[in-house]
């Protein structure tokens, strides 16, 4: 009932022959108790073992003579005719003739009251070459009963397939074996896959405390205990603690084995089994197992605190029937459970992908309804992808993300080629730091998007701790303890319980973990369709821009042609001077201004349109002499408005396209001279190095680490409401004449040409005392 | 006739009748006696040059605008320099597009000059009396 010992310590009985009366068994050796050869039964019946070639008695429990009057010596070595008579022999004979008894107990004949000895049904089976007898004073051997028994057991088996899940199935379960057998508390214990327990079901006396919902360690139910109900369907002890009665001798004079006592509904129960019990207050007790397959799922453990009981044959019986018929059923509900939450797993999942294809992307998975949390039952989920998380329900915080996904990252990259998923319910071992966040996340679940963990999808599950529903503590009530001390108490058995699942979660099941590799695949398969899309999309700009580009180049000539007429006429009616008075001149100039204006906008689209198609020419170019080209071609600008112009060192040489560059230099030079009303207006133009001190104004991050080239001037500034308007085409922040006019194309070309150079162009201004325009003229991948 | 045989006409492929009418009084101005003969399309154009013997015309100058329907005026300059007859002739564009690429490809196809047509009217008149001034009486006309 503790951690098992590996190291094969000496046991006790090493060499000898069982028996819990002469051995017992401590909490260091009770995991491997010889339970199926214990030596003793209970006493509150007889066993005699014959041989089965001549029915001779080979052994009988010492307390043989209490049931059948007669002494251990006056039966051993005799035929059974000395125990059961003439007429029980003769019973006894035909039921063996029957040929099925082997393991499997059957009900013989009742030995009739005689005196102080009430009726004894006898129950017999065979193991091995031998013939076990079970005498038993439960005294119900008339037949009437076996019928009742029969329509209980057919109502609780029809009762059963009104459950719809798992957890109804259970509870009907404990409801019907109480009904069957009359006992205080009946529960349906699971074992979790860490073998850990915890009661699924239960039906009790209304003033018994609740359990529901406990947990125990994997230790409270030791493997022998285990195993041998992998063999049996029944384990009955109707007087907990009674006394033992040992076998008479303890091995078979044949064989001088032990007797192979499983199928004995006597078999002497575990001292460290009834001590629990008995520190429970359990006076009498029954348990079945519920086995899935081959493996042993849980235990339907009846508990009984009025008083010991009896378990008649045909109680057993129909318990042993029903049991069987539960685990049955057991399968077809859990398969038909898992199928349903397999579906609707896949169900969501499928409609989740389909909303991010056709809406905000990822963000459909943890945005709106249904959310990852509606297919899977866990805390919570987490996206990563294209360096964003998005995040559904209880998940860790963005920084713990993060360095979780950094891990994941690093640590899983190989792992992900052969195994597309990696799933934990104890997070904190192969990743310490998750001990900081088990409450949301002892268990994770996750997915790569690619081999590379550099994007997935995960799920959270929190500490089983944190789910336990501990309804109320039902161990309050101080029990004195039996000589093993406190440990063999639920209280104790609660507290190791703790311990085991300390940051650990429930377990991921193969359903979650097929649906969320089906999720992946789904994902993988739409973020390769959004990237054929993308290819399309991209194929598509090509041409849209090749269209636009012709659009404009037409839509230019055909309407710049009308524009010369429009004008022509215009100034035609003004040449004749006999026709129009002072105000129809006005308008008829104002006419003409107005297709001088539209005419240049058109030339301004025309080169805007062509600026982004031009080929790139990058080479690298002596950025001085490109000023001197830009500065040569404002010069007639510059001398008017008596501009000087600063250079505090020579510009370096960079790669860059000659041509391109030097429109952006005359551009921003035009500006900084036109938008200027000091006295001395002064334009300068400078650079920083890489990593070199300095102003940068607000620069973007991507720009760390490029050379910063910038042109500075002392005019009137932009006002903050329109920093970021000055880049867009057309944009103008002045009247359309003032400053010289102009269509508000500059330095929208000016960054689609920065652009082409996979730079970035930005502005830092103070109004009314100057603009200085930042580029760079390199991106991040040259 | 005897003028047509003294000046040669120049052949104006246009089918905007403001910007021939703007070609006329610019011709006027340059005192120009050659007389004008216009066409709306390449097609046009194309027949009037390669018509019968007494009909064909022998011109001074051409004339080409760019966007014109049908056969546009860069198919009807490629078509002149692909005829042998009419390979020498002095084909001038006149078109309303300044896009380098028009201009690239019209020098590339053997036109002679090309000049953008600017939307104020008395520029545009200068740059035809220009046009005209120049290839009629500057030059030497092309050989027959």
């Amino acid at each position: 009932m503790i951690t098992p010992s590996t190291v094969a310590a000496p046991v006790p009985w090493e060499g000898q022959p069982y028996s819990i009366k002469r051995h017992g068994t401590t909490l260091t050796n009770c995991d491997v108790e010889p339970v199926q050869t214990p030596g003793c039964v209970q006493a509150h019946g007889a066993l005699l073992v014959l041989r089965l070639a001549d029915l001779a008695i080979l052994q009988v429990s010492e307390n043989v003579e209490r049931w059948l009057g007669r002494s251990t010596q006056d039966l051993l070595g005799q035929s059974a005719v000395a125990a059961l008579g003439e007429r029980g022999a003769a019973r006894l004979r035909e039921i063996l003739a029957g040929g099925s008894t082997e393991n499997c107990p059957l009900y013989v004949f009742t030995l009739d009251a005689r005196g102080e000895t009430p009726a004894l049904d006898v129950v017999v089976h065979t193991t091995g070459g031998v013939v076990v007898v079970e005498i038993e004073a439960t005294g119900r051997g008339d037949a009437g009963l076996q019928s009742d028994y029969y329509t209980l057991v057919k109502q609780a088996v029809g009762r059963l397939h009104s459950a719809r899940t798992l957890r109804d199935f259970c509870q009907i379960v404990s409801g019907e074996v109480r009904e069957l057998t009359g006992l205080d508390r009946v529960m349906v214990y699971r074992f979790h896959e860490d073998g850990h327990g915890e009661v699924v079901a239960e039906s009790r006396l209304d003033h018994l405390a609740p359990w529901l919902g406990l947990h125990y360690p994997a230790e409270d139910i030791p493997r022998p205990a285990r195993e041998i109900f992998k063999q049996l369907w029944i384990r009955p002890v109707p007087e907990v603690g009674a006394e033992l009665a040992e076998l008479v001798p303890l091995v078979s004079p044949d064989s001088g084995k032990p007797l192979s006592m499983t199928h004995c509904a006597l078999r002497g129960p575990s001292i460290m089994y009834t001590e629990y019990l008995q520190n429970m207050g359990v006076k009498a007790c029954l348990t079945m197992p519920i086995r899935q397959g081959g493996e042993l799922w849980g235990l339907i453990a009846c508990h009984h605190y009025s008083g010991p009981t009896s378990f008649s044959y045909q109680v057993r019986a129909a318990c042993e029937l029903f049991a069987q018929v539960v685990s049955l059923h057991h399968r077809a509900i859990a398969d038909r459970e898992q199928m349903s939450y397999r579906l609707r797993a896949e169900g969501v999942h499928q409609q989740l992908v389909a909303g991010s294809a056709q809406e905000a992307g990822l963000a459909a998975l943890t945005e709106g309804t249904p959310t990852l949390l509606d297919a899977l039952d866990v805390g919570g989920a987490a996206i990563y992808h294209r360096r964003r998380w998005w995040r559904v329900g209880k998940t860790p915080s963005d920084a713990q993300l993060a360095a979780l996904g950094e891990w994941l990252h690093h640590g899983r990259e190989r792992e992900a080629s052969s195994r597309p998923y990696y799933a934990t319910d104890l997070l904190s071992r192969d990743y310490p730091p998750a001990e900081a966040f088990a409450d949301v996340a002892s268990g994770l679940l996750a997915v790569p998007l690619a081999l590379s963990y550099r994007s997935f999808v995960l799920w959270f599950r929190p500490e089983t701790l944190q789910t336990v529903t501990w309804g109320g503590n039902p161990h309050e009530k101080p029990t004195v303890p039996g000589p093993h001390g406190p440990r063999l108490t639920p209280r104790k058995s609660f507290e190791l319980f703790v311990e085991s699942v300390r940051l650990r979660s429930l377990p991921w099941t193969q359903v979650e973990i097929d649906a969320a590799t089906r999720l992946r695949q789904l994902l993988i398969e739409l973020v390769i369709d959004q990237g054929e899309r993308l290819e399309d999309l991209n194929t598509d700009l090509l041409r849209s821009n090749e269209d636009l580009d012709s659009f404009a180049h037409v839509a230019s000539h055909d309407l710049k042609e009308p524009l010369r007429g429009i004008h022509k006429y215009a100034h035609q009616l003004l040449d004749d001077a006999t026709l129009v008075n002072e105000e129809q001149r006005r308008k008829l100039e104002g006419l003409m201004r107005l297709t001088v204006r539209m005419d240049s906008l058109l030339d301004s689209l025309l080169h805007f349109a062509r600026v982004g198609r031009a080929d790139l020419d990058r080479t690298p170019e002596d950025l001085g002499e490109v000023l001197e080209e830009a500065a040569e071609m404002v010069e007639v600008r510059r001398a008017e408005r008596r501009t000087s112009l600063v250079l505090p060192r020579p510009l370096p040489r960079a790669p860059c396209d000659r041509v391109q560059v030097r429109e952006v230099l005359v551009n921003l030079l035009a500006n900084a001279m036109k938008y200027n009303e000091s006295p001395q207006p002064r334009v300068e133009v400078g650079y920083l190095a890489p990593g070199e001190a300095g102003d940068r104004g607000p620069a973007p991050l991507e720009t760390e680490g490029h050379a910063v080239f910038y042109v500075r001037d002392n005019g009137i500034g932009i006002h903050p409401r329109h920093q970021d308007q000055v880049f867009k085409m057309f944009r103008r922040l002045h009247g359309q004449s003032a400053y010289g006019g102009g269509t508000g194309a500059g330095l929208a070309i000016v960054k689609k040409l920065i652009e082409r150079h996979d730079g970035r162009v930005w502005i830092d201004s103070t109004l009314g005392q100057g603009t200085t325009v930042f580029f760079t003229l390199e991106g991040d991948t040259p | 006739m005897s003028t047509q045989a003294r000046h040669p006409p120049v052949l104006v492929l246009e089918d905007s009748d403001e910007d021939f009418d703007t070609t006329l009084v610019a011709a006027r101005a340059a005192g120009i006696t050659n007389p004008i003969r216009r066409v709306t399309s390449g097609d046009a154009c194309l027949d009037v040059l390669r018509g019968d013997e007494s009909a064909r015309l022998r011109p001074a100058l051409v004339l080409l605008d760019l966007n014109t329907p049908g056969m546009d005026g860069r198919d009807t300059l490629v078509a002149i320099r692909a005829d042998p007859s009419l390979r020498s002739l002095p084909v001038v564009v006149l078109s309303t597009s300044a896009d380098p690429r028009d201009v690239k490809y019209c020098y590339l196809q053997g036109a002679n000059a090309y000049h953008v047509k600017p939307v104020r009217y008395v520029d545009h008149l200068e740059v035809l009396r220009e046009v005209f001034d120049y290839w009629l009486t500057r030059v030497a006309p092309s050989a027959r």
